[in-house]
C-alpha cells in the first residue's frame, strides 16, 4: 500500500484496540498512548525543559481525548494530529506561564528572527574542520528552520503532515524545507567534498 | 523494486528502510544495504550524507526519556483514564442537536455501564483465568472462481480455486497470523506495530502492509511468493521458528516485482524478479467497473455482486451521495478507499462484512 493510501485510512491503531478504547477500556487508552508517547515527549522537550510540565501536558492531551472518546475517529491518534495538538497546548501553556517566570530558551519557541547562518559560520570559522559539523550547522539555523528539519528527519513526517503540525500551507512547507536544505548543503557539502578529495589524494600518495 | 539509485539525500534520509539500517538494523536490512552499497559504489557520497544527516538530527534532538519513565507514564495515563472513566467532555463546536443527542447517549451509556459493571463484578468472582486461544475461521474455495475473504484488520485475501485459508475472527494484539494452503493474493492493511504473517507448510511470509501473491499447493515442489507493492520478508518455516538473531540471513527481503521460490526438496529460498507479471493482480479475471455519476448505493450493490461480499451501510444517510469512477486493475481495498474518500466516509471489515461509516452527503 502506498503512502497516500494509508492517509485515507489511518492505521496507527488496530480496530480491536479502537473498539476497546471507544467502549471505555482504560488499558486500551494506555496502549494507544504508548504508540506515539516517545515522539510526543521528544517534541515537547523542544518547547520546554521542564519534565513535569511536559508530562502534565501529554497526560492532559490524552485525558482530553479520553473524555471525548465517543465523538472521536481514529485520525485523532495519527501522529501528526497528536503532535499538532500538543504543540498548541505547549505554546498556550508556556505563554500563560511566562507572565510569572523568566522565559526559557527552548528550541522552537517564539518567532524571533535569527541572523543568517552564514554570519554564525564565519564567526565560527576556527572550528571549521572539527567533527559534528553538520550538527553545528543545524543548531545555528533559525528556530523555524530547525523545527522543519526536526519534523522531517527526526519525526520522519512527510510534507503534508508537517504543514498540518506547523499550521503552514503545503507550498510554504515545500519552500521552507527546500531553502533550508539548500542552505545546509551549501555550507556542508563543500566540506564533505573537501574531505573526500583530501582522503583521495592521501590514498593516492600512499600508493593505494 | 524501489530504485534507490535515483534517491536524493533527503529521500534516502526519510526512507523507512534506510533509517532502520542506520538506527536499528535487523540482519536482513543490514544485509540488503551492505550489498546495495557494494553494488553502487558511485552512491557513496549520497549514502554518507544521508547517514550523517539522520545521525546528526537524532543526536541533536535526543531526549532523556528512559524505558522505565515511559512505562511509569503509561501506567499513570491508564490509571487516570480509569479514574476519569465517567467524565465526558462535549465538543464545544457541536451543534445543539448533537449535544442533545450526546446527552441521551451519555445517559444510556451510563446505564449500560452500570449494569455491565455489575455483571463484570459477578463474573470476576467465578471465572478462572484462562489463556486466550483465538478459534480459527476456515474458508475453503471449492468453486471454480476466485473468492474474496475479508479479514478483521481490513486486509483482503483473494483465494484461488482449490485453496483454503485459516484466520482468527479477530487478530492478536502483537501479530496478524493466517495459514494458507494453495494460492491467494493478499492486500494487507498497513500496521507497523502488528506484522502480518502468512504461514504455509514450509514458509513464513512477514509483511507490515503490502500486496503480494503466494502459491503453495501441496502437490507442487515449490512455494512461490511474488510482491506487487511494499516490502515482504520470506523465511523457511524451520528458520523462522528460531530466535530473531539466529534467523540471520536465512530469510530474503523482496521489493515490488521480485519473487522468492522456496524449493521444498532443498529447503532453500531463491530470490529473483517476477517471471510472469500477470500474476501480480488481485483477481486473475478482469474486474473492470465504470460508474458515471451513480448513486453510491448502486455502486455498493455492484461491488457486492462482483466480489461476492456483503457491504453494510445506512441507505438513508447515503441517499444523496453520487460516485463517478473507473476501476480496472484496482484492488478491492483501493476501490473502497477511493469511494469512501469521495463521499467522506470510512469503512471497516467486521465479521466478514464491510461496514461503512458516514455522515452523509449534501
Amino acid at each position: 500500500m502506498n503512502k497516500e493510501e494509508s492517509k485515507y485510512y489511518p492505521s496507527d491503531v488496530s480496530i480491536r484496540l479502537w473498539q476497546k478504547f471507544k467502549a471505555g477500556d482504560s488499558d486500551a487508552m494506555g496502549k494507544l498512548a504508548q504508540i506515539h508517547y516517545r515522539s510526543l515527549y521528544n517534541y515537547a522537550t523542544k518547547f520546554s525543559s521542564d519534565p513535569d510540565f511536559i508530562r502534565d501536558a501529554i497526560q492532559e492531551l490524552y485525558m482530553d481525548l479520553w473524555e471525548r472518546r465517543t465523538f472521536l475517529n481514529e485520525t485523532a491518534f495519527v501522529k501528526s494530529y497528536l503532535l499538532k495538538a500538543l504543540r498548541h497546548r505547549l505554546i498556550k501553556e508556556s505563554i500563560r506561564l511566562k507572565r510569572f517566570q523568566q522565559p526559557e530558551s527552548a528550541f522552537f519557541d517564539g518567532n524571533e528572527s535569527d541572523p543568517s547562518v552564514e554570519v554564525h559560520i564565519i564567526e565560527d570559522e576556527n572550528n571549521r574542520h572539527q567533527q559534528g559539523r553538520l550538527k553545528q550547522i543545524i543548531s545555528l539555523l533559525s528556530k523555524r528552520q530547525q523545527e522543519i528539519i526536526y519534523l522531517r528527519f527526526y519525526q520522519n513526517l512527510d510534507h503534508e503532515d508537517i504543514s498540518n503540525v506547523m499550521g503552514l500551507g503545503r507550498r510554504s512547507v515545500a519552500n521552507l524545507l527546500y531553502r533550508t536544505l539548500k542552505e545546509i548543503k551549501e555550507i556542508w557539502t563543500p566540506a564533505a567534498f573537501f574531505w573526500l578529495v583530501t582522503l583521495g589524494s592521501w590514498f593516492f600518495s600512499i600508493g593505494l | 523494486m524501489i530504485n534507490y539509485r535515483s534517491f536524493s539525500v533527503e529521500e534516502l534520509a526519510t526512507d523507512e528502510m534506510f533509517r532502520r539500517w542506520i538506527m536499528d538494523p535487523t540482519p536482513e536490512i543490514a544485509f540488503f544495504w551492505n550489498r546495495w552499497t557494494d553494488e553502487n559504489p558511485d552512491k557513496v557520497v549520497t549514502v554518507n550524507l544521508a547517514r550523517e544527516l539522520v545521525l546528526s538530527v537524532q543526536s541533536i534532538y535526543s531526549d532523556d526519556l528512559t524505558d522505565e519513565m515511559l512505562r511509569r507514564e503509561i501506567e499513570e495515563i491508564t490509571r487516570m483514564a480509569e479514574e476519569r472513566k465517567h467524565h465526558r467532555r462535549l465538543n464545544a463546536y457541536l451543534p445543539a442537536i448533537w449535544k442533545a443527542a450526546a446527552v441521551i447517549v451519555l445517559i444510556a451509556g451510563l446505564g449500560v455501564l452500570y449494569f455491565t459493571s455489575k455483571q463484570i463484578e459477578k463474573k470476576q468472582v467465578t471465572s478462572i483465568p484462562t489463556i486466550e486461544i483465538p478459534a480459527l475461521e476456515v474458508r475453503t474455495n471449492a468453486t471454480t472462481h476466485e473468492v474474496t475473504v475479508l479479514l478483521s484488520d481490513n486486509s483482503v485475501a483473494t483465494l484461488a480455486k482449490g485453496s483454503s485459508i485459516s484466520y482468527p475472527k479477530n487478530f492478536a494484539q502483537n501479530e496478524r497470523r493466517v495459514y494458507l494452503k494453495g494460492e491467494a493474493f493478499f492486500d494487507v492493511s498497513k500496521n507497523e506495530n502488528q506484522p502480518f504473517l502468512v504461514y504455509t507448510n514450509e514458509t513464513v511470509t512477514k509483511v507490515l502492509g503490502t500486496s503480494f501473491r503466494i502459491k503453495a499447493f501441496d502437490e507442487d515442489n515449490t512455494v512461490l511468493v511474488a510482491v506487487k507493492t511494499g516490502r515482504v520478508s520470506v523465511f523457511p518455516k524451520t528458520e523462522y521458528e528460531h530466535t530473531e538473531e539466529k534467523r540471520g540471513h536465512a530469510g530474503v527481503i523482496l521489493s515490488p516485482n521480485e519473487q522468492a521460490i522456496f524449493n521444498r526438496k532443498e529447503n532453500r529460498l531463491e530470490r529473483g524478479s517476477v517471471q510472469r507479471p500477470e500474476i501480480l493482480v488481485e483477481s486473475i479475471v478482469r474486474r473492470t467497473q465504470v460508474f458515471d455519476d451513480k448513486p453510491v448505493a448502486e455502486v455498493f450493490i455492484l461491488l457486492q455482486k462482483e466480489y461476492g461480499i456483503q457491504i453494510q451501510y445506512n441507505a438513508d444517510l447515503l441517499a444523496q451521495c453520487r460516485i463517478s469512477a473507473q476501476f480496472d486493475d484496482e484492488t478491492l481495498k483501493q476501490r473502497m478507499n477511493a469511494i469512501c474518500q469521495a463521499i467522506g466516509a470510512t469503512y471497516e471489515m467486521m465479521d466478514g462484512e464491510v461496514v461503512i461509516s458516514s455522515r452523509g452527503c449534501n
